[in-house]
This record gives C-alpha cells, sequence and structure tokens, in this order.
C-alpha cells in the first residue's frame, strides 16, 4: 500500500480549524502569487502551515507559454517565495498571458489612445498556446529559464480551455511529452481539465477520451494530480473548481493512477468553498484510491 | 515558415488574443472572434471569448474589491464591480499578481467623467490602496535601542527610518471618518452613527490627512495634522533628520529662524517630541540609524512614506484557476 496521501488546498477560511485538528493529509497547495508580498499575515500563516505540512506553490501568473518570455519580477518574486516556503512541488501552467497590446486595436472597438499601446498586459488568465513546433519551442525556452532560476523542476499543467485553435499540429499529449523530455520538467495532469476538453470537444464518448489522452503520456512523467468539478452550462462547460469531483473524473483519475501510479493529488476546490469537512472527505475520496496501488 | 517567422506568427496570436479580451463591448468581442484560427472547432470562439472575458471581469471586480473596500461600500458592491470592469479595460494589469493591480484607481476616478459629483473618491481610492500596500509590506520591529542615538548624535548624521508601509494620504475631505465608517459591520448601530458623523464632516468640508502604518500585522489609519503629513513625508530615504527638520522648517509658516544655526530636533514649528512619541506608540517607527555606521537598515526593505507600492490582501488572495 502507498503512504501517499491527497492534499487540498490553503484557504484562509479553513486555516485556523486546519491548525487546531491538523488533519493526516499529504500536503497543503497554494497559488503562488497570494504570497508575493513582502510580509503581512498571509505570509506568516503559510509560514506556520508550512511547519506542519509540505506546501505545493501552484502558479497562475507566470505565463510559461508567452512568445515575450517570463516576467523577471514574476520570477524574482517566486524565487523568493520558494526561498521563504522551501516547498514540496513547484508548478504552473501550458498557457499564456501576456502580450504586448496591439498599437492598432480599433477593431475591437477599443479606443487604441485611451490605452497603453504596445506596453505588456498581463490577462490574468490561462490563455491556450497553440500546440506546434513553435508554441513549443517558446514553452521550451520559457520553463528551462524558470527552473535555471529556481535551480529546482518546474511541473506544467494541462489546460482546460475555452478556444482551440484549427491550425494545430501536435496532439496535446504528445506536446506535453515532448516538453518534459526535451526541459527536463515533470507534468500536472490535471484530469478535470481533461474531462472539461473533452465534454467541450463534444467527445462521444469522454472518459475513453480522457484515459486515451493519459495512455498517451510517458508512465513517469506526472508529478501530480488536479482533482476538481465543473459546471454546465447550456453550450459550454466551465472549469469552476465550485463543486465535488465528478463520477466521470474519479473513473479518468482511477485509470490514471493504474498508469502512473500513486501520485500526490489535491483537490481543487475554489469556488463556493465547502466546510473544511467536505473537503477533507473529497480527499479521503481521493486516498481511498490512493491506497489502492502501489508505486 | 522559417522557424523565426513560426514564433512571430505564435507572438501575434497571443497578441490579437489578448486585443480581443479587452474589447470594448460585445459586438467588438464578436468581430474579434471571427479573426481567430478557431473556426472550425465544437466551442464558438465568441463563445470562447465571452468564457475569458466574464472570467477577467469576475478577477477585476474581485481584486479591486480586496484592495478598495471604502470606494467599494461608497458606491455599492454592483456599481463597484461595474467601475472595477472599467477600470480594467482603461488601465489593464502590468503584472501576474492581481494584487498589484489598482494602484491607478484614485487618480483614474479623479478623472471619471461621471464622478464628478464624489470628488473625495479618488482620496479614498488613494487610502484604501495605502491600506493594501501596507497590509503586506515587510514585516519590520521597532528597535527601541535606537533610540539612545538620538542623545548623542548630531541629527546631520542620523536618519529616522519609518515601518515599511508606513504612507500619507493628504486630502481635502475626511477620508478617515469616511474609511472608519464603513469598516464597521453593517446594519451595526456604531456604522450608521459613523456614517451620520462622516455624512456631516462632509458637509462641513472638514479636511484629513491619513496616517497608514501597521502594527504586527493590523493596519491602522490616524488622522494626521498638515505639519506632521509634511514631516513624515520628508523622512524618505537618504535624507538626515537634520535635513528633514530644515525641509519641514521650511515649510512651515514660521520663516524667521535664523539659517545659519544647527537645527536641533525640539525646533519650533513642528513638535518632535510629540510625534516621535506618537511615532513609537503607533508603530510608525522602526529605527533611528547613523548615518556613518549605516545602522542596519539593510536587513529590511527600506520603507518610504509614499502610497504607492506593492502588495497582496491579508486574506489569501483571490486568484482561482
Amino acid at each position: 500500500m502507498s503512504g501517499t496521501r491527497a492534499g487540498i488546498g490553503l484557504r484562509a477560511e479553513h486555516h485556523q480549524r486546519l491548525l487546531m485538528e491538523r488533519p493526516a493529509i499529504g500536503f497543503v497547495e497554494v497559488h503562488s502569487e497570494n504570497f508575493y508580498a513582502d510580509g503581512g499575515g498571509a505570509l506568516a500563516a503559510l509560514a506556520r502551515t508550512r511547519e506542519v505540512w509540505p506546501v505545493s506553490l501552484h502558479g497562475v501568473g507566470l505565463s510559461l507559454g508567452s512568445a515575450i518570455g517570463v516576467d523577471e519580477w514574476h520570477l524574482d518574486r517566486l524565487a523568493r517565495l520558494v526561498e521563504r516556503i522551501d516547498p514540496v512541488r513547484i508548478s504552473d501552467h501550458a498557457c499564456f498571458a501576456r502580450a504586448p497590446r496591439l498599437r492598432q486595436a480599433a477593431h475591437v472597438g477599443v479606443d487604441a489612445g485611451a490605452v497603453d499601446g504596445g506596453a505588456v498586459v498581463h490577462g490574468n488568465d490561462l490563455l491556450p498556446i497553440g500546440f506546434n513546433p513553435s508554441s513549443l519551442d517558446i514553452l521550451v525556452d520559457n520553463v528551462s529559464r524558470v527552473q535555471d532560476r529556481l535551480r529546482r523542476p518546474l511541473l506544467v499543467e494541462n489546460l482546460s480551455a475555452y478556444l482551440a485553435y484549427d491550425d494545430d499540429s501536435i496532439a496535446e499529449p504528445d506536446f506535453l511529452s515532448a516538453l518534459c523530455g526535451r526541459a527536463g520538467c515533470a507534468l500536472l495532469l490535471d484530469v478535470n481539465n481533461l474531462m472539461v476538453n473533452a465534454l467541450n470537444r463534444r467527445a462521444p464518448d469522454p472518459i475513453a477520451d480522457c484515459c486515451a489522452f493519459v495512455d498517451a503520456l510517458p508512465p513517469h512523467v506526472v508529478g501530480e494530480i488536479h482533482l476538481a468539478g465543473y459546471c454546465e452550462t447550456p453550450d459550454l462547460v466551465i472549469d469552476d473548481h465550485g463543486s465535488a469531483v465528478r463520477p466521470a473524473v474519479w473513473a479518468v483519475y482511477e485509470h490514471a493512477l493504474q498508469r502512473f501510479g500513486a501520485v500526490p493529488t489535491l483537490i481543487e476546490w475554489d469556488t463556493d468553498l465547502p466546510a473544511l469537512d467536505v473537503l477533507l472527505a473529497e480527499a479521503a475520496r481521493a486516498d481511498d484510491r490512493l491506497a489502492r496501488v502501489g508505486r | 515558415m522559417t522557424s523565426k517567422e513560426m514564433v512571430a506568427a505564435e507572438a501575434q496570436r497571443q497578441q490579437s488574443l489578448i486585443a480581443a479580451l479587452w474589447s470594448a463591448d460585445s459586438k467588438a468581442l464578436a468581430i474579434a472572434a471571427r479573426s481567430l484560427p478557431c473556426q472550425n472547432q465544437a466551442v464558438a470562439a465568441e463563445r470562447g471569448l465571452q468564457a475569458y472575458r466574464a472570467n477577467a471581469h469576475a478577477h477585476a471586480a474581485r481584486a479591486l474589491q480586496a484592495a478598495c473596500p471604502t470606494v467599494s461600500a461608497l458606491i455599492g458592491e454592483q456599481d463597484f464591480a461595474h467601475l472595477a470592469v472599467e477600470h480594467w479595460l482603461a488601465c489593464p494589469p502590468r503584472r501576474g499578481d492581481l494584487a498589484q493591480w489598482g494602484a491607478s484607481l484614485g487618480d483614474w476616478l479623479d478623472q471619471h467623467p461621471q464622478l464628478a459629483d464624489w470628488p473625495y473618491l479618488g482620496d479614498c481610492a488613494r487610502l484604501d490602496w495605502a491600506c493594501h500596500v501596507a497590509a503586506s509590506a515587510a514585516d519590520a520591529h521597532f528597535d527601541a535601542g535606537s533610540l539612545s542615538l538620538l542623545a548623542d548624535t548630531d541629527p546631520a548624521h542620523l536618519r529616522l527610518v519609518l515601518k515599511p508601509g508606513v504612507a500619507v494620504v493628504v486630502s481635502a475631505w475626511p477620508i478617515v471618518s469616511i474609511r472608519e465608517a464603513h469598516a464597521h459591520p453593517e446594519g451595526s448601530a456604531e456604522r450608521d452613527l459613523a456614517l451620520a458623523q462622516a455624512r456631516d464632516a462632509l458637509h462641513d468640508g472638514r479636511a484629513e490627512n491619513a496616517l497608514v502604518a501597521r502594527a504586527a500585522f493590523d493596519v491602522s489609519v490616524t488622522a494626521i495634522d498638515a505639519a506632521t503629513a509634511r514631516w513624515t513625508n520628508e523622512l524618505n530615504p537618504g535624507c538626515s533628520l537634520a535635513e528633514a527638520l530644515d525641509a519641514i522648517a521650511l515649510d512651515s509658516t514660521e520663516e524667521s529662524r535664523d539659517a545659519s544655526q544647527p537645527r536641533m530636533p525640539q525646533d519650533r514649528g513642528f513638535d518632535f517630541g510629540a510625534w516621535l512619541a506618537m511615532a513609537i506608540t503607533t508603530g510608525w517607527l522602526h529605527q533611528v540609524i547613523g548615518l556613518d555606521t549605516g545602522g542596519d537598515a539593510s536587513t529590511d526593505a527600506v520603507p518610504e512614506a509614499s502610497p504607492v507600492g506593492s502588495s497582496n490582501d491579508s486574506a489569501f488572495g483571490s486568484t482561482t484557476h
């Protein structure tokens, strides 16, 4: 039986009870950017948490796929946080968010004079990159840059994307495998994201679609798994992290554990945050499945 | 295409997507969607863009609400959310940490044509932002031992270092009363009373300058007089105590002193002793350092008495991905 246990996100609402009761969780995960401050209460709370559990730093703003590269300011802050917290893992996404504003923005109805044309904007979202050789080159360069600076390997997460590009020339699992091979990073496999994408692609058999994605990845490339809930609108499935993990996602998770072994797993629940007990019960469901596989 | 051209094409794609997300309205968004290479997908490009834009706008409202709670309370949460989106479109974030976004809200509000009847909003936003910055400024303790330098060292060779996050907001409006009133719990008798008092202060044209500081992890806002505001602003990095005293004396209405005489801390025009006592009890002062020895100022970020800076909010942030 494996000793790997699931982790949960650290939330201000749960922090006090968590530290008092010290439940048996494998790790806590935080969004790195929420702790980029010089000091203050949140950072102190994270330091206290780190004394009890390993902390996984999960970034949402490095913009690893940006053609203009990684923001040095951002990387400085991340490096400082890594120094302070000594995280068990560091991750971010295979996406972009930074780009220079178009100087001529009239075609999208924005008064170009009203904004700083040409200045770099950070969209503060996880925007899809193309799956092609040049976006792979960009991603490899940026991931390598971050790893060189941090002197630690990075985990890169697959996206749930609401846009897909007609001109993609590499299948996503092949793209991510090549990234890991070339940059020496690992994958953070978000199983819920696989399902959201499969549903939005109108895949006839979404579970089979996700399992095929899992099977296309090398068996030793996944360093962490994310599980979460999604919500359905009439025309789009939204990855809102606002509910329990769906049965279909559990099914793909079980398949992933068969392929990758007992990988540290996070229950992501960011909106409509439930009581701590509900979150811990969800983590226990992952623990049950982790316990069934060895590594 | 050469590989260089392919990378340029990828850069162009990213630039186009960012531009699309900053479309002024849904019509512009639909036009932008048609220009993206996403026309043969199950999800229409326009729908995808709408989802990203809705997410970004929710981020904008949440981030600005956390940083500027007083302004939000003043104009109402729903209207503030609309205003946050307007600000997002006009002044996009530069960094991937949303706690950094919003520093220019006060100046932007000053220029907003539909808010001319709320001339104090800009100052309220600057005070909110100063508190937001202070909440996550570097931690620093008061170095009581360093006070002894004041007794035996020439002020020309001393510098007063304020704690990180200390900031002054000068205003012609009762911004401290307004902020404090809105900090009381909604529906409480204290809030009703404080709101009534703030309204009276506004009606009477009372001006309040604010000094923002942090004791432990709690941010405090103190109403200070104009001389204290000027003095606190004089204590910028690199300025000796003597230079600060000279500057405050020049600023004051008492200009009749003999400039050739050395200036002492107890000089008139500004009560340094009273300020020092308050700075210690209120937690503004970090330490006194000797300029010859350099002190240990390098151990902490040297603060600036300015409301402009960088911060995260005191909760665990609001990013959701």
